[in-house]
């Protein structure tokens, strides 16, 4: 039984921050007497991830997963609980454990603006203090799988958003991290660019065996790289397993799309119907029922295809997380 | 009546800026102390250089003794402080951010509104620095002849003296259209000031030729003149000569201004405001 | 050692992203020459009046001119860009990205920008001051350049860590990036020497803002003026400053990131 590359347990961030009510008199009084209001980012969060599992981490802003990444790559000192990265504390910020980690942000770049890609580049070697052989060895292998030929010479700020991020991810990998933390790294980019990401970030995976934290707002991410999904709402662990399991877990609904001549027919009474199109008829029924739904469907009346689906995985990640607010 | 509305309007916009410009000098306190410190620091500096040079060639250089070189630099910050203007890096701000469209819309002409900013900001930074100098006056012992006539005529002469900079400056600010390098010109500018203004040192003890450019340029009809005719350093022939130079000088940047605005604004609109 | 590769790597950085605008070097060098000359002009100006200023002779303000360029030159060079960008990636939080290096984090900000063309005002800075040099002949021995050397260092170290400091308040506090003008504001106050001002103003020259020295004090040194107190004491202040801008740095980063105080 190996060692988890990434070890959480219970581990807790809270903020203390100042309350207060709108208005002069409440501006006056906050002068003399700060209320001070607690706010769990992140409130006994345990998972264990092995090395080279690629997994998403999903939550509706303000979840806690910035918070999470943070505190796994050592920028935040977490208020409880225990956490370790590759056998390393983080927050002790040891140069070994940086040597070993990534942390690439959707929004923020850490590529120098005005000068090409490459540059940017050989300050990371000297910083990783990689040597040339390595180093080179590493730039080819990764340009050759993002296609970065054309774009290394250009200034940063001369690239597009898609092109910007493929820099930027090459730049996070140039010292063969085992763990890479990606916070949304593909917010932003056209579909395209998108796929190639994904793409990449699997390959990249297989090759090299790191593992990968992955957090996004596009399920196609998550559906496309990560067989683990683990949620988070309100600093909680919401659910840790298969993303099919996910659904199977938090949906209370199945999808039956039934093919009929025209749309003239009223099927109120089998099931919620979503729309018709071209007599395809897409309706929502409760899980327990869909077997007998479906029964009598086809006896009832003349069919000429039928589906049962799950609802799209947004929609029940929708559902999960309006379930917990309520 | 259209000119009494004209006027009553125009106040009501002054009025308005001061509020506006009143609160952004609460917000931006921390910036207005630092630019302050310099504001003081610059004629001080000076101030105590003079005086030792005065100290030791014999008690006094060029007709100032070491206390009228105080009272001349005390009276250079507060004159300083009053013509004062920063409009040039406000119209580079501006164009870099894009900003001048609105100018531009507004039935009003912009440079109200920045007189206006202007001179509400100094409703705040005027008493401050009064303040500042009157103790350093008591530091620095400052010595000056008063006499009456010269007293009345610093009136016109300080405000003539305030038009002709901020005039002359604003015309200098609409560089902005054309260059992004106001930086450079702002310094060549600011070099000028601090040699043919009397800045550096009062323009009695520069060679006569030099005084003689200095008489033609504007530089010493916005800050040096009101210094020396508030010491009554001037003969009133002097004087009258000064206000004459100044209202000229305000005369020929109003055409300046007349021309370049125009010239800029078509500038900035053909480039796409 | 890697921290002079590290600092060769973020010179080069700077070299290359000044080049793609060549015509900033030709506006630089315009505008460094200008306050060189102003600043000349001025000597020129007050020695038509006068044999010595407070006992410094022309040779020797030319001197501390020099100085004053140089150490300026050195500032506007590294320390202000560095410590300017530092305060912004607090605020935009691109600081996490150097938090995760793995390189001591106070010296990848402190070397993390430079202003190339700065290289100038160094460059003219030592001109002037080998020509002052010339100028002096032989009353600058070993001893002198010794210790002109030595308070030049310690005066490095000690503008370096009160600039840290300031910035470090950005941890803290928000508007913090105002407050680095401070220095620039009274450095004006350095072309001159300390010895002129009145007691409070040479207080406030040497123990608020530390501009003495940044150039009063290399350049008594320079002019055999240093006495030993002056020279212990300021070797004392640089170590001191040091370990209090590395204190402060270090409790600012823990501040960051939400340690418990």
């Amino acid at each position: 039984m190996t060692e988890p590359a990434i070890h959480l347990h219970e581990l807790c961030k809270t903020y203390r921050v100042p309350e207060r009510e709108s208005g002069m008199r409440a501006a006056l009084k906050s002068l003399f007497h700060r209320r001070m209001q607690d706010i769990n980012a992140v409130d006994g969060l345990s998972f264990d991830l092995n090395p080279g599992e690629i997994v998403g981490f999903l939550g509706p802003n303000g979840a806690g997963k910035t918070t999470t990444l943070k505190m796994l790559s050592g920028l935040l000192h977490p208020t409880g609980g225990e956490c370790m990265v590759l056998g390393s504390v983080p927050w002790k910020r040891e140069r070994t454990f940086l040597r070993q980690i990534t942390l690439v942000m959707g929004q923020r770049n850490q590529l120098v603006w005005d000068i090409p890609a490459s540059d940017s580049f050989e300050l990371n070697r000297v910083i990783y203090r990689l040597s040339p052989a390595d180093f080179r060895r590493t730039l080819n292998e990764l340009t050759e799988l993002l296609e970065l030929g054309p774009l290394l010479k250009k200034p940063v700020r001369n690239l597009s958003l898609g092109e910007r991020m493929k820099c930027e991810i090459a730049a996070a990998l140039l010292h063969r991290p085992q763990v890479v933390f990606l916070d949304e790294p593909t917010i932003g980019l056209d579909v395209t660019m998108q796929r190639r990401i994904r793409t990449f970030i699997a390959e990249y995976n297989r090759r090299s065996g790191a593992t990968v934290l992955l957090t996004s707002h596009y399920m196609a991410d998550v559906a496309a790289l990560c067989k683990r999904v683990i949620v988070i709402h309100h600093g909680r662990l919401l659910f840790d397993g298969d993303l099919s399991g996910l659904v199977q877990q938090f949906t209370a609904h199945k999808t039956i799309i039934v093919q009929l001549e025209d749309c003239q027919a009223s099927l109120h009474a089998y099931g919620e119907v979503l729309n018709c199109e071209d007599g395809r008829f897409t309706l929502r029924v409760p899980k327990a029922q869909t077997a007998q739904v479906t029964e009598r469907l086809l006896a009832d009346l003349p069919v000429i295809d039928l589906l049962v689906e799950d609802p799209p995985i947004e929609e029940v990640i929708d559902q999960v997380f309006t379930q917990e607010t309520a | 009546m259209i000119v009494l509305q004209e006027i009553r309007n125009l106040l009501r916009l002054y009025a308005q800026q001061f509020k506006t410009t009143f609160a952004s000098m609460v917000q931006y306190r921390a910036s207005l102390f630092i630019w302050m410190i310099s504001q003081v620091l610059e004629p001080l500096v000076y101030l105590i250089v003079w005086s030792t040079v005065s100290n030791s060639s014999g008690g006094s250089v060029g007709g100032y003794t070491a206390q009228g070189f105080a009272a001349y630099y005390l009276a250079l910050m507060l004159v300083n402080q009053f013509t004062y203007t920063w409009i040039m890096w406000e119209y580079e701000y501006r164009v870099r951010q894009g900003q001048l469209s609105f100018a531009l819309l507004k039935p009003v002409h912009p440079i109200h509104s920045d007189i206006a900013d202007n001179l509400s900001s100094k409703l705040i930074t005027l008493p401050i620095l009064a303040v500042v100098a009157a103790g350093l006056a008591l530091i620095f012992h400052p010595t000056a002849a008063f006499n009456w006539w010269a007293g009345l005529a610093f009136i016109p002469a300080i405000i003539l003296a305030f038009l002709v900079r901020f005039l002359l400056e604003w015309t200098l600010a609409l560089s902005a259209f054309w260059t992004t390098r106001v930086n450079a010109i702002n310094q060549v500018y600011f070099i000028l000031m601090l040699f043919l203004a009397g800045q550096i040192a009062p323009l009695s003890l520069f060679p006569h030729w030099l005084q003689i450019v200095a008489d033609i340029l504007p530089f010493r009809w916005m800050l040096g003149f009101p210094v020396e005719l508030v010491l009554s350093r001037l003969s009133p022939a002097q004087a009258l000569l000064g206000l004459a130079a100044q209202s000229t000088w305000v005369f020929i940047s109003l055409i300046l201004i007349r021309l370049i605005w125009r010239a800029g604004v078509r500038v900035y609109s053909a480039v796409g405001a | 050692m890697n921290t002079l590769r590290l600092l060769y790597i973020f010179f080069r950085v700077s070299v290359l992203n000044e080049t793609a605008y060549r015509v900033n070097f030709f506006v630089q060098l315009f505008q460094s020459l200008l306050e060189l000359g102003t600043a000349l002009a001025g000597l020129a100006v007050i020695f038509s009046y006068t044999q010595s200023l407070g006992g410094w002779h022309p040779d020797e303000m030319l001197a501390l001119v020099g100085v004053y360029f140089l150490v300026g030159g050195i500032i506007s060079l590294v320390i202000q860009p560095g410590m300017s960008a530092l305060i912004d990636s607090v605020r935009d939080g691109t600081l996490d990205f150097t938090l995760t290096k793995p390189e001591d984090a106070q010296l990848l900000v402190s070397i993390q920008r430079m202003a190339i063309w700065s290289l100038l005002d160094l460059l003219m800075g030592t001109g002037v001051l080998i020509t002052a040099l010339v100028l002096l002949g032989q009353t600058v021995g070993v001893g002198e350049a010794a210790q002109f050397i030595g308070m030049l260092l310690a005066g490095a170290v000690i503008v370096y860590s009160f600039w840290l400091i300031l910035a470090s308040l950005s941890f803290w506090f928000v508007r913090v990036e105002n407050l680095l003008q401070i220095f620039q504001s009274m450095y004006q106050a350095g072309r001159w020497p300390i010895s002129l001002y009145p007691g409070w103003l040479r207080f406030a020259l040497t123990f608020v803002v530390p501009v003495a020295f940044a150039t009063s004090v290399p350049a008594e040194a320079l002019t055999g003026r240093l006495g030993g107190p002056t020279l212990l004491g300021a070797f004392g202040l640089a170590i001191l400053l040091f370990a209090i801008a590395r204190l402060i740095w270090r409790l600012g980063l823990r501040h960051y990131s939400g340690a418990s105080a």
